[in-house]
């Protein structure tokens, strides 16, 4: 069973991530994705929407594929920035991991 | 894939020990202005910063060689999970680079900044350049997110130049550009006048570019679609007379060369790139680009392929 955090979307605004809620799940970002991996980056939003934080966790070096080329936040419908998520995320893990 | 975690300890450590990626002396690094004609070191209007991008990119190669041929071998799984795994990549970016980078890929990149700071004085820019004031600019730590240690560089980055009173800055890569001039500000609270080199030049005279066969273009992510600048080089080609072709998936839509896996995946990075150079293949046309990363990427994949900075020195 997945514990989920509620308020996971707040506290990932302290890592530069305040966009996650306006996603819609298109999945525009995935399909443009030159990485054409598991429907990333839609996936990992969805994981934030739902506080689904062990799951970032446990798939945490997946983000480190992404190349910050920017296509999925060029074509995302909602503004909701992927590319800057994916980055948010990776300093929200690079904290954990320091903490550690 | 290496291990993100280790590969982030190995470059922060790195940034803090030598300002710059690798752990040696910078000075070791960027060698380029040596051979470099008419620049000064003061005064002038705007500080040349390269970043040190160019002049890493025979180091990048020769430790992404390295890690590459490991990836696909039957050490994989050491690498994977094993103590190696911290091992491996903190041999090559340290001790490995000395025997490992080749003096003809040095000179190669070396002679794309001469290009430019002779493109620079030919077009009357008022600029001057100082080795010990060209920093790192910590970019790939923002890629990585190792915010802590991109702040504490930049930080170190704005107060030095702040100090030497430079107000202007000319940068000849995407990367660099788009960590002064929209990071910066935003993190460190300097702000300073960032354009990229090519966005002073001013070519006298309409030359001898007429009759050549087009170039495609292949434009960097960063300078296509984060900074908006793919006009740039486009009107530079054209006022030289340069005929130029666009490929499938250029300007804001460029396709990305798959460069920035490189310092995590060689594998996922030939994976990007081959699906670039099919689209640019498809054109028939010479391709020319203007970031070190991309260049390094494409010529890898044997491409006929030369930097902005080159071509136009040639026309000029
Ligand atoms: S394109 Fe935008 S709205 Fe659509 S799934 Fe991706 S992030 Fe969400
Ligand atoms: S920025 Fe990352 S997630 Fe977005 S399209 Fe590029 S590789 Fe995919």
């Amino acid at each position: 069973m997945a514990l989920v955090n509620p308020d996971f979307a707040e506290e990932l605004k302290a890592f530069g991530v305040d966009t996650a809620l306006e996603c819609f799940n298109c999945g525009t970002c995935a399909a443009i994705c030159p990485l054409i991996f598991e429907h990333f980056p839609r996936k990992m939003i969805r994981y934030v929407q739902v506080g689904a934080t062990e799951k970032i966790l446990q798939q945490a070096q997946e983000l480190w594929r992404c190349l910050h080329c920017g296509l999925c936040t060029q074509t995302c419908p909602r503004q909701a920035n992927p590319a800057e998520l994916i980055l948010g995320l990776r300093r929200y893990v690079v904290a954990r991991w320091r903490r550690a | 894939m290496y291990n993100p975690r280790d590969i982030i300890n190995l470059i922060s450590a790195h940034v803090r020990k030598s300002r710059n990626p690798f752990g040696i002396p910078s000075s070791q690094i960027n060698t380029w202005w040596r051979e470099a004609p008419g620049f000064t070191r003061r005064p002038g209007d705007a500080l040349l910063v390269t970043g040190l991008m160019y002049q890493s990119i025979p180091y990048i190669e020769a430790t992404t060689r390295y890690l590459e041929r490991l990836e696909g071998s039957r050490w994989a799984d050491y690498l994977r999970f094993g103590r190696l795994s911290r091992y491996i990549p903190s041999f090559v970016v340290g001790r490995g680079f000395a025997c490992l980078t080749s003096k003809a890929s040095m000179q190669q990149f070396n002679r794309i900044l001469v290009s430019i700071c002779r493109l620079l004085t030919q077009s009357s820019v008022d600029f001057f350049y100082h080795p010990e004031m060209d920093f790192y600019s910590g970019i790939l730590l923002y890629d990585l997110g190792d915010q802590e240690g991109f702040v504490e560089h930049a930080k170190f980055v704005a107060r030095t130049l702040k100090l030497h009173g430079v107000k202007k800055i000319i940068t000849v890569d995407p990367h660099t550009t788009y960590a002064l001039k929209e990071l910066y500000p935003k993190y460190t609270g300097v702000s300073f006048e960032v354009q990229p080199y090519f966005a002073l030049l001013r070519p006298h005279q309409v030359s001898r570019g007429n009759g050549r066969p087009p170039v495609a273009i292949h434009d960097p992510c960063f300078y296509g679609r984060y900074l908006k600048v793919s006009e740039g080089p486009r009107q530079l080609l054209s006022g030289l007379g340069l005929s130029y072709t666009e490929v499938r998936n250029c300007g804001e839509f460029t396709s990305c060369c798959g460069g920035p896996a490189e310092s995590v995946s060689p594998a996922l990075n030939r994976e990007i790139l081959d699906r670039r150079v099919a689209e640019l293949k498809a054109s028939g046309a010479p391709v020319v680009t203007f970031c070190p990363i991309c260049l390094a990427n494409l010529l890898k994949a044997g491409l006929p392929v030369e930097d902005l900075a080159s071509l136009l020195d040639r026309s000029w």
